[in-house]
């Protein structure tokens, strides 16, 4: 019999493991038959009653009035796993992002990045084609399917909505990106600035590769995409190139919430 | 209050084969329930996989007379029941019940014996649906096994045209052990929610664990909606009720919103805890905490609420209002979002870190690029016009295998490599699951990417054959050689396992060298688990007991 009095906050099952019973192999067989009488006969059923009832009664008193337990071996060989800790180590981890770039740069990086851009797809767009406006009506096809149905000289020529929209888009993507540069080039094992002026183009140009045909049907068919390599190489570059000239700052992933609203002075001193 | 008894397997350790079978089924200890989980629903896995095969092979070439129609509906409807409900169920709720209480370092679940209770109910469920077979024919000498899909659309199901009681059998046996998938979740969230070990908070809880407590709410969530339908398509059946008959004002719709409400959850049901065992065997074999633990856990909730909005993407091509499809469309977009978090997390947790290319990690590893071949044209087909186009093609079928046998299988594959050694106290060959994995790998893709190309020709799924000249004929000749294949890398994998059990060499408590409680005790565990109830001190109990210089604890 278990002894003393019950103890407050006692984990179940501390002094004993539940004691094996077929109460429940019994009635679950019970309540299957009293559910197959339905398509038999009504004689399954019923022996499926008297199954489960038994089941339930056996099941009942393994619980009631007292919960039927098995002793606890002794000395058995399974290992306590409560850790003895030592006092904290002066050891460090870094957990990532630890620096990153002011955002600032980052707005900077892609505007002037955008830029840069903006100048190998114009280029593209006089050499080979002939049109300065080309490229621009090209990049509104994202939002605008009315684009894929322009025939080429519309496109050729300067659109005032078209132009506001690529534009738009243009900036919304350049300073996305570069913020994107500002927690990614300080996380880049080597090299940041082949990583991102050089992979990244490459990744997103591969990416571009594949799905342009659904995300714009209109640049699919006048795109190159040497010249297009090229200017997001541009970007990349010249975007990656401003934001890793900025110093680096210490992020707050190591912050508690009263350090990170400045009721408590972080351990590193505050940003 | 309770009463302590002796143990009685104290008394007869030289026990004989009838006693231990004793032993076994009158049970409640969580880790012996957890194996007959497993096993009951390995051996549904050999069925299920025998049904495919006849499949298969009806098809290798058109005008194939293997199998009849009606043969072959049989065998797609209780290949699809069987997968979804006697294998990929039983076995995940059996490794959660075996690992959960081990994991939060608790004696056993919350409700032993309802959770003993749980498991025969799904046993006898599962053999009320196989007694089909041989008593589906019911008085008009028609039916068989059921052959009305697993998803059992109306009017299908109505007496008019599914004769026999094989349909009733389908409702009965599926509803009999849905009962105990209801009562093993509760059992999760209660033992989950009650039971954990001292200093384990939910935000130090293995991620398998946040897993399965998500998967125990969809349960309760989604399965009795399936039981409500399935008891009003047992009254339209026997009583006359028209809930699905749309001749007397019912609705075929009806029926689907409902199966889809329970369907599309169930979907998540069998791949979360794949993504707890592959969240906790890439930290293991990457040699690095898991990346982004509390977005990992901010997914797995945000996947659970999500799938359950999800559900009218099944029926894009029922003629459901624009709006309705477009939301669904949003919706299905959206729950791609914390999937891919997960994917990039497991990523960045292999990213950098020193990755042993151990045969869970193996499995590990094709999870993660099949799971995301399928979870990439699972995305495509929540484009409405695509789904228009592809909707009930074989396109469909090999999407949701690439989940759930890419995804779902792999994991599960994984996951007893890992466990094993902790389960039986034995290692398997390396080798032999090398070999497996390379195998099923191969043969798995042969089997099912080709379906994405006849599905893309226009071959609708569920046909028992197909005219000459169509261009069906290469890919499922493909598809089917791909089957002995498949079953080669399976057989390899269970030889492994007999091996193991045989002659394997000795695991010792923690061959790993992991990082959660279940490690910390002995292989395999004793039958109360730990002799002291652990103390955990940060998501990496074990972590901590073995760096007591540097642990965790310090950086949480």
């Amino acid at each position: 019999m278990s002894g003393g009095p019950p103890e407050r906050l006692e984990m179940p099952y501390l002094r004993g493991i539940p004691l094996p019973t077929s109460g429940p192999l019994w009635a679950g067989f019970g309540v299957t038959m009293v559910f197959a009488g339905l398509v038999t006969h009504w004689m399954v059923s019923l022996v499926g009653a008297v199954s489960a009832v038994a089941g339930f009664l056996a099941w009942g008193l393994a619980c009631f009035p007292e919960e039927s337990l098995e002793e606890l071996p002794k000395g058995s060989e399974a290992i306590d796993a409560a850790p003895q800790l030592a006092r904290k180590s002066n050891a460090e981890r870094l957990v990532l992002p630890a620096e990153m770039h002011p955002y600032g740069s980052g707005v900077r990086g892609g505007l002037i990045g955008g830029v840069a851009m903006a100048v190998a797809a114009v280029a593209w767009g006089v050499l080979r084609e002939g049109s300065v406006w080309l490229p621009i009506n090209l990049l509104a096809g994202v939002f605008l399917p009315s684009v894929d149905a322009e025939d080429v000289q519309t496109l050729k020529t300067f659109q005032g909505g078209v132009f506001a929209i690529a534009c738009g888009i243009h900036l919304v993507a350049s300073v996305f990106i570069g913020l994107l540069y500002t927690v990614t080039l300080p996380m880049m094992p080597r090299r940041p600035l082949l990583m991102g002026g050089v992979l990244g183009p490459v990744l997103w140009t591969g990416i571009l590769y594949a799905t342009v045909g659904v995300v714009n049907p209109a640049l699919e068919r006048f795109i190159s995409w040497p010249w297009f390599f090229v200017s997001q190489v541009a970007f990349g570059l010249v975007c990656g190139v401003v934001v890793s000239r900025s110093r680096r700052i210490r992020t707050m992933v190591n912050w508690s919430v009263t350090e990170r609203l400045g009721l408590e002075r972080s351990e590193g001193g505050g940003r | 209050m309770s009463t302590l008894h002796a143990s009685p397997h104290a008394v007869s350790p030289e026990r004989g084969v009838l006693e231990r079978l004793h032993a076994w089924a009158i049970t409640v200890d969580h880790k012996k329930l957890g194996v007959m989980y497993i096993v009951a629903g390995l051996v549904f896995f050999v069925v299920a996989g025998l049904e495919a095969t006849a499949m298969r092979l009806q098809l290798i070439k058109p005008l194939n007379d293997l199998l009849t129609p009606q043969g072959f509906n049989q065998m797609f409807t209780m290949h699809g029941t069987t997968m979804v409900f006697l294998v990929g169920m039983p076995i995940l709720l059996g490794v959660g019940n075996y690992l959960v209480p081990l994991m939060i370092g608790a004696r056993d679940m919350a409700f032993p014996r309802l959770n003993a209770f749980g498991f025969w109910l799904f046993i006898f469920g599962a053999l009320l649906l196989y007694f089909s077979w041989i008593a589906g024919d019911g008085l008009y000498g028609a039916g068989g096994a059921p052959d009305v899909g697993w998803f059992a659309y109306s009017p299908l199901t109505s007496r008019t045209f599914s004769r026999g009681n094989s349909t009733d059998y389908w409702i009965l046996g599926i509803m009999v052990s849905g009962f105990g998938s209801m009562t093993t979740a509760i059992n999760f969230m209660a033992t989950i929610l009650c039971m954990r070990c001292p200093g384990m908070t939910l935000m130090r809880m293995p991620l398998l664990v946040w897993m399965m407590l998500v998967v125990a709410v969809l349960v309760l969530t989604a399965i009795p909606v399936l039981t409500a339908a399935q008891v009003m398509l047992l009254l339209d059946r026997t009583l006359g009720a028209h809930f699905f008959d749309p001749q007397q004002q019912g609705s075929t719709v009806l029926w689907q919103h409902l199966f889809w409400f329970f369907g599309h959850p169930e979907v998540y049901i069998l791949i979360l805890p794949p993504f707890g065992f592959i969240s906790e065997i890439v930290p293991v074999f990457s040699r690095k905490v898991i990346f982004g633990y509390a977005l990992m856990v901010a997914a797995t909730v945000g996947i659970g609420f999500i799938s359950l909005g999800v559900w009218a993407h099944h029926m894009f091509v029922v003629g459901l209002p624009p709006w309705l499809n477009a939301l669904f469309a949003a919706s299905t977009f959206l729950i791609s979002v914390p999937t891919g978090i997960k994917i990039f997390n497991w990523l960045g947790t292999m990213w950098g870190g020193r990755i042993r290319f151990a045969s869970p990690m193996l499995f590990a590893s094709g999870f993660l690029g099949m799971f995301l071949i399928g979870g990439l044209t699972g995305i495509m087909l929540a484009v409405v016009p695509f789904t228009h186009q592809l909707s009930d093609s074989y396109f469909v079928v090999g999407h949701f295998h690439y989940v759930l046998f890419g995804g779902t299988v792999f994991a599960i594959f994984g996951a007893i490599a890992f466990w094993f050694p902790k389960v039986t106290g034995r290692m398997m060959s390396e080798r032999l699951n090398a070999w497996s994995f390379w195998i099923l790998l191969i043969g798995f893709n042969l089997v099912f990417l080709p379906m994405h190309f006849s599905g893309m020709l226009g071959m609708p799924r569920r046909i028992y054959t197909y005219q000459p000249g169509r261009g069906f004929e290469l890919w499922n000749l493909i598809s089917t050689i791909g089957v002995p294949v498949q079953i080669v890398g399976v057989g390899l994998f269970v030889c492994s396992m007999v091996r193991a059990l045989v002659k394997g060499p000795v695991a010792g408590n923690d061959p790993w060298d992991a990082w959660t409680l279940e490690w910390a005790t002995t292989s395999p565990p004793p039958e109360h688990n730990f002799d002291r109830i652990p103390v955990c001190t940060s998501a990496r109990p074990l972590w901590d007991r073995k760096n007591p210089q540097d642990p965790d604890c310090n950086y949480e």
